[in-house]
Parts: structure tokens; C-alpha cells; sequence
């Protein structure tokens, strides 16, 4: 069994990758923050370029940054509790692993925050390379650079999971052969024991998911990195364009097994912290082993669920989508067979509800919702109506937030006693804490599944004004969400420090509250609870106001500034090459001045309009041609004209 | 909201009402624990919990991927329509006004990054959207049924102009 040498490593691993990926929720939380803010208050917008980095950055530092990054780190204490040291080879390269994702994760900050590049976490093949004078070749080159450290690292804690969960040793495996000790932590001993035949015990369950996707994020990950290099390249000037659709396949080819680097590990978790809270066995038979083949497999060829609404003529995507409508409902048979085997552990029990397991509780809950508006994303016929709109905004923070967050919170909760030998300085600030996270992510997220099936478009820095008032309701929320995460801070923070001493635990192993702290803990909570009660008040002053600025007379500040007529406004030539470059006129018109060559609309080379006709279609758009006024100021209009008229047929 | 977007709101609505009310069950049975050991019965069970399973979405995906919006054609009576993205504008190019009640083929591409052809009725409801990428011609197959000004949104993220790709067409009674 694990000496205590090998318990120590596995602790420090753990505490260093919760550590950091949790100061990463810190910065990305408060970003997302400032995202929703600035959507439902025209006081507080942003520059449109900041918002998209800002969101840039806020997708990839939670969702892998915090979300995977710390379920990585569950993983070494989890596997460590099943009898499975983390040595030798594994070690060193779950070492470099967080080296690899804390310099992949800064290099995401510096690029996104203060290079502007704001392509999206996807950043969908040829954007990166249209930064239309907001970011350049150089900031491409960076980000792809600090993307491929990230995935560098899943790559490498990938190969130190599958050497950790391959110990002929722990497995009690009759064989060395690699191949029987990998089907072995599959889980194939369940279905055909004398194949994979064990000395002792068949393999513990949480197993199973890890070196599950201890394979796939192998497969994944490659073809990914390999787009990054050529992104390099090609911000290098050595390559010129890929083509665009290929590059979205091998995008999603990764981008969805990813969403499985945050669930299988937090599966592994679940399957090893409810049984110790209800005081008995995981209740699952050989069947879960069947569903776990059924995922090692599928996982890898659901990509194209994420190209539905693709379906260009004279390729084989439609093809290639409809045969992964049933593969990817076959990836909901893992899910459903946990959550059966997790429901039944509990299910008259004697469970102890503490803040840790009513986290891990709810966070069983998050993952049924996630898992219904995931279905509904995964059939065709339905996609239709909710693809890029902001339904899928809400389902992903249902998974990533409801489910492995509040996993990750009860997790720290039930296991930083353990780890760090301190008991937590709180419990009621972690009730609070955990109710909090779940009411107000509930409400927030749900608006937005509301705010989806009316239409509302995803990754847009300024919603259609149909969509400002759920957008201001849901504000009231997302402050309650951000204030139960400084609660959690804190809470984490004073454990660390050994603010209530040392951790005692009950038969279970269940950490035992510290006495001696009741009545700072009263106090903290009343004073947590009259933070928010004040914070609250303010979403609401600040819904108020709005509510009275649209409905009273007069409309108060709201008084919008049409004074200047065009006339009082001066074309500047050498800034309309500017304008004329960045809001893609070449891709319609001909222009030689400026090297533009597009056939859609008349060449201005011929036409050579007057600097009137060119404000007036430039304005009010004709025929196929729309408006730029909502995109273009009126002097940015002037100054295009102005262009355009000087430069036309030199 | 469109049909397709009423039947989620309705389906998933029951399907959360269900969850909800399992989950708070599975929650309030761990007030009166069972003594006996019933493990055993619960795990043989399971295999019945996933043939239910499989049964409920073959049912989904027999009832649903006959819908799949790939290769309609708008037939010898069709109207045609050419869409060009570019950032971040919409060019549709109306050879001759739209009707109702004739299907209408868009063909559109992009002139650089990927956009999302969203396309809102008059009313603001999303009918139908799909992706249009530089080096490959979409195509979409669309029979209005309501005259009016219809707009154009962007539904794939496109760069800081990305909100300002709006662009409107119209629809003329039969």
C-alpha cells in the first residue's frame, strides 16, 4: 500500500495544482464579472476589441486554467487514496505539467489583456489572422504559443496518469504485459476476468475514468498542437493559409474531449468522496465497465457535433455530422450509469451533509441539468434553434460551474484538512458559500438558457436591445456568484494560514468542524451576509435606475447626441485608408490605391464616385450592400468618402 | 421563439421538473436510512437503468434525425439569393424581390473569417441559421411564410466588429 513518502508527493502535487489553479478563478472569475457588467450597463462598456480579449481569457483561464487544471490535481490525491503512487516517470511529468500550464496560462493573460488578441477560446482558423489592426502576427504567434504550452501539458499529464494507473503493483495485475494492465484499469476485469486477471481485488472504480481519458486527451490533443505549430508558422511568414474548414474539424476534434478532461477526472472524485459520505460502497455493477469502453472510444469521434450548422456543398460534413448524432448520444450512457450508481450510493444512506457533501450533491444535480440542455445540443434538428446563441453560454457554465465547479469547491471543502493537515477555518462560511454558488449559478445560468431560446446571439460585447432587461436582471446574480467566491477565498486562505488549528477527523474520515472557531465563523457569515444584502441592494439601485430611465418622461441622461449634420464634419483621406481596410470594403469593391480586388459589389475604379454618393451608401447601404452606420461613425464615414473620392482610378 | 425553440423550453421544463424532484427524493430518503444491505439488488439493476436508457434516445435520435436541415433543394419553382460575409457586413444580393410561400435558395460564403448566417423574422424570432466559412459555398433552403423586413444577425464570433454584422432583406406577399 502507499508508504508515507509516496502520500507526501502526492500531497504536494495536489496542494500545488489547486493552489494555482485556483488563484486562476480568481483573475478569470472577475473577469467574466466585468463581461456581464459591462453587456447590462451602458455606463460601464468596454472597448468592443477588450471585451472579446477579456472573453478570450476568461473561457480559456476557467475552463482550463481553473476547471481542468484542478481536477488534474484531484486526481494525484484520489489515485494516491486508491492505493496508486504517483513515482519515477509519472512524477516527473505531472511536475512539468504545471510548470507547462501556469507559463501556457500566463502567456494567455499577457497575449488576450494586453496584446489584444481577442479571437475567442476557440479561436476559429483564419480569425487569428484578421485582427483587422486590433491585434498582429506577433500576438498570434504568442497566444498560439502559450495554447500549445496548455496543451503541452494536458499531453504530459496524460502519460504521467496513464504510467501512475498502469502499476502492475496496485492493479494486482497476474500479467506485466502493458496491454492487459491498461485494459485493466479500463475496467475490462470486470467483464472478462481471466484476460485480465488480478491477484486481489479488481480495480477501484475511480480508476477508470482517469485512464480513460489518460488515453483520449493523447489522441486529442496532437492534431490540436499541431494546428498551433502551423498558426506559428504562419504568424512567422514560413506557411502560408490552411484551409478553414479542416482546421474547424481539428478544433473540435479537441475541443470536445476537453469538456471530458474537466468530467472524467471529477467523475474519479465523485466515485471516491460520495461513498465516504454515505458510509458505504459505490453501488455499481460490471454494466459501468461496458459504459466506460463505450466512452474510450466515442469520445474521440463526436467532434462534429460541434459543426452542425456546416454543411458546405461538395464536402462530407453533413455526412460526417448526422453519423455523430447517435455516437454522441451513446457518450450520454457514461453519464446516466454514474449518475445511477451516484444517486443509488446516497440513496438511503447514512449520509453526512456537510458543506463538502452538499457541494458534491449539488454539483450531482448541476451535471443532470448540464447533461438534459447537453442533449438537446447534440440532436440536429434542435441545435438549429439554439446553436451560438446564448442557451449554449448557459448549458457550458451549468457543466463547468454547477457541476465541476461545485465538485472542486466540495472537494477543497472535504480534502484541504487532509492535505495540508489544518482543519478548515470556516464551515459556515462554506455553507453559505456552497447554497450561494448553487441558488444564484442557478438563476444567472438559467437566465441565459431563457435569454438562448429567444434568440439572443453568443459573443456579442453589445446584445440587441431586446435582450437588456433579463441582461440587467441577471447582474443581481452574478454579483451574489462573485461575492460567495470571496467568501471561498477567504476561507481557503485562513486554512492555509492555520487560523482554527489542527484537523481531527471522524471514523469516515469526514474532517471534524473546529470547535474553537464557532464564534468567529458567527460573525464571518453575519458579516458575509450583510455584504451581500448590501450588494444586492445595489443591483437593485442600479435596476432601478434603468427601469426609470426608460419609463419616466424626459428620459434623463439618455439624450442622444444627433447635433452634428455631415456637413460640419471634414473627410480625412489618410484615415479613411484605415477605415476603408478595417471594415472590409475591399472584400466587395475594387479600390487599387489600396490594393483591393473584390468583384461582389461595383469597382470604385470605374464607378469613382463623389464623396456624397460614397457617405450616402456608405450610411444608408443600397441593394445588396447594408448600412455601416451602426459599425462606423459619421467621421469615420467622412473620412472613407473622403478616400475613396481622392484615390479612385489612380 | 420559434417551434423548435418551444419544444425545448417544454421538454426540457418536464425534464427538469423530473430531475428536480428524483434529486430532492434521492436528498430527503437519507432522513429514514435503510439497516439492511440492498447494494447488491441496486447494482443488478443497473443494467435495466441502461437498457432504458438506450431505448429512451434510439427513441430520440429516430424522432428527431429525419429533421436534419442537409440537402433540401428548392425544386424548379425556387428563388435564389447570393450571400457574401465579410467583416462585418452582410452583401445580399436580391436578384428580384423575394415572395412568399417559394423556396429560397441562399448561397452564401465568406469573403475571409468564418460567420454565422442567422436569419430573425419580423417579429425578432430566429427561423434558421448556418455557417458560412471562405473556402466552401453553403447552402440553405428556406420557404418563408410571412412578408416583412427580415435582419441578419452574425452567429459565429467574427472579431470586435462581430455585434455590428446586422443586415436586412425583404419579403413580398405572394
Amino acid at each position: 500500500m502507499m508508504d508515507e513518502r509516496s502520500l507526501g508527493i502526492a500531497r504536494r502535487l495536489t496542494i500545488s495544482y489547486i493552489v494555482a489553479s485556483t488563484a486562476i478563478l480568481a483573475a478569470s472569475g472577475l473577469l467574466g464579472v466585468i463581461l456581464r457588467w459591462s453587456q447590462a450597463v451602458p455606463q460601464a462598456r468596454v472597448g468592443d476589441n477588450f471585451w472579446y480579449a477579456m472573453m478570450t481569457a476568461h473561457g480559456l483561464g476557467a475552463f482550463v486554467g481553473w476547471g481542468a487544471f484542478a481536477v488534474m490535481g484531484l486526481a494525484w490525491w484520489v489515485l494516491a487514496g486508491v492505493g496508486f503512487p504517483v513515482r519515477g516517470f509519472g512524477l516527473a511529468m505531472a511536475r512539468v505539467t504545471w510548470w507547462l500550464m501556469v507559463l501556457g496560462v500566463i502567456g494567455v493573460i499577457i497575449t488576450t489583456i494586453f496584446m489584444g488578441f481577442a479571437a475567442s477560446w476557440v479561436f476559429l482558423y483564419p480569425l487569428p489572422f484578421y485582427g483587422k489592426g486590433n491585434w498582429g502576427d506577433w500576438a498570434t504567434g504568442l497566444f498560439s504559443f502559450s495554447v500549445l504550452l496548455a496543451g503541452l501539458a494536458i499531453v504530459t499529464w496524460c502519460f504521467a496518469i496513464l504510467h501512475t494507473v498502469t502499476n502492475r503493483d496496485a492493479l494486482d495485475s497476474v500479467s506485466s504485459s502493458i496491454g492487459k494492465r491498461l485494459g485493466l484499469a479500463f475496467g475490462w476485469g470486470f467483464l472478462m476476468p481471466r484476460t485480465f486477471a488480478t491477484k486481489v481485488r479488481s480495480v477501484p472504480y475511480p480508476v477508470i475514468p482517469l485512464a480513460v481519458i489518460g488515453l483520449d486527451m493523447i489522441i486529442a490533443t496532437l492534431p490540436l498542437a499541431g494546428l498551433l505549430v502551423w498558426q506559428i508558422l504562419q504568424s512567422m511568414g514560413v506557411v502560408g493559409s490552411a484551409s478553414d474548414l479542416l482546421a474547424k474539424n481539428i478544433l473540435w476534434w479537441f475541443g470536445h474531449p476537453v469538456v471530458y478532461l474537466l468530467l472524467f477526472p471529477a467523475v474519479a472524485v465523485y466515485y471516491w468522496l460520495i461513498p465516504r459520505y454515505a458510509g458505504r460502497n459505490l453501488v455499481a455493477g460490471h454494466v459501468i465497465a461496458v459504459a466506460w469502453t463505450v466512452a474510450v472510444i466515442a469520445n474521440v469521434f463526436v467532434w462534429a457535433h460541434h459543426l452542425y450548422l456546416d454543411y458546405p456543398s461538395g464536402t462530407s460534413q453533413a455526412q460526417i455530422n448526422t453519423a455523430m448524432q447517435p455516437i454522441t448520444f451513446a457518450l450520454v450512457l457514461p453519464s446516466a450509469l454514474s449518475l445511477y450508481s451516484l444517486a443509488f450510493t446516497i440513496y438511503r444512506s447514512k449520509f453526512r451533509w456537510t458543506p463538502a457533501s452538499t457541494a458534491l450533491f449539488f454539483g450531482l444535480v448541476g451535471w443532470l441539468l448540464a447533461g438534459l440542455s447537453g442533449v438537446v445540443n447534440a440532436t440536429i434538428a434542435l441545435d438549429v434553434a439554439i446553436h451560438n446563441t446564448l442557451w449554449i453560454v448557459g448549458h457550458f457554465h451549468h457543466m463547468a460551474m454547477l457541476n465541476i465547479g461545485l465538485l472542486i469547491f466540495g472537494a477543497v471543502y472535504a480534502l484541504l484538512p487532509e492535505l495540508s493537515g489544518k482543519a478548515l477555518y470556516s464551515e459556515k462560511l462554506a455553507w453559505v458559500h456552497v447554497w450561494t454558488t448553487f441558488v444564484a449559478g442557478m438563476a444567472f445560468f438559467g437566465l441565459w438558457l431563457v435569454q438562448g431560446l429567444d434568440g439572443a446571439p453568443r459573443r456579442w460585447s453589445v446584445l440587441p436591445s431586446q435582450y437588456d432587461s433579463i441582461t440587467r436582471i441577471s447582474l443581481v446574480f452574478v454579483f451574489l456568484l462573485a461575492a460567495a467566491q470571496a467568501l471561498f477565498f477567504w476561507n481557503v486562505i485562513q486554512t492555509l494560514r492555520g487560523k482554527s488549528g489542527v484537523a481531527t477527523f471522524d471514523e469516515r474520515g469526514i474532517p471534524i468542524p473546529a470547535a474553537s472557531t464557532k464564534e468567529w465563523s458567527v460573525h464571518a457569515a453575519e458579516g458575509a451576509l450583510v455584504l451581500v444584502a448590501l450588494l444586492l441592494a445595489f443591483a437593485f439601485a442600479v435596476g432601478g435606475f434603468f427601469v426609470g430611465r426608460e419609463t419616466g418622461n424626459g428620459g434623463g441622461g439618455a439624450t442622444t447626441t444627433e447635433t452634428g449634420t455631415s456637413a460640419a464634419i471634414t473627410g480625412n483621406a489618410e484615415a479613411g485608408a484605415e477605415v476603408f481596410a478595417s471594415s472590409g470594403c475591399g472584400g466587395c469593391h475594387t479600390l487599387a490605391a489600396a490594393d483591393a480586388t473584390g468583384n461582389v459589389g461595383p469597382s470604385l475604379d470605374a464607378s469613382k464616385p463623389t464623396e456624397a454618393l460614397v457617405i450616402d451608401r456608405v450610411t444608408n447601404g443600397k441593394g445588396q450592400m447594408s448600412s455601416f452606420d451602426p459599425s462606423l461613425s459619421d467621421q469615420q464615414i467622412a473620412d472613407v468618402a473622403a478616400y475613396v473620392a481622392q484615390s479612385a482610378g489612380k | 421563439m420559434s417551434h423548435t425553440a418551444i419544444i425545448i423550453t417544454v421538454a426540457y421544463s418536464i425534464a427538469v421538473v423530473i430531475g428536480s424532484a428524483i434529486s430532492f427524493a434521492v436528498f430527503h430518503s437519507t432522513t429514514r436510512p435503510l439497516d439492511e444491505d440492498r447494494a447488491g439488488t441496486w447494482s443488478r439493476r443497473e443494467t435495466t437503468w441502461l437498457v432504458v436508457m438506450v431505448v429512451v434516445l434510439f427513441g430520440l435520435l429516430m424522432g428527431t434525425i429525419f429533421y436534419v436541415p442537409y440537402g433540401d433543394t428548392a425544386g424548379p419553382n425556387g428563388q435564389v439569393v447570393r450571400v457574401t460575409g465579410v467583416q462585418y457586413a452582410w452583401a445580399i444580393d436580391v436578384p428580384q424581390p423575394l415572395v412568399v410561400g417559394r423556396p429560397v435558395t441562399f448561397f452564401a460564403r465568406s469573403r475571409d473569417v468564418a460567420h454565422g448566417f442567422g436569419v430573425y423574422n419580423p417579429k425578432g424570432t430566429l427561423i434558421f441559421q448556418a455557417q458560412v466559412v471562405a473556402d466552401h459555398e453553403q447552402k440553405i433552403v428556406h420557404t418563408f411564410t410571412e412578408p416583412g423586413t427580415y435582419e441578419v444577425l452574425c452567429l459565429e464570433y467574427c472579431g470586435a466588429g462581430h455585434h455590428t454584422m446586422k443586415s436586412k432583406f425583404e419579403v413580398k406577399p405572394a
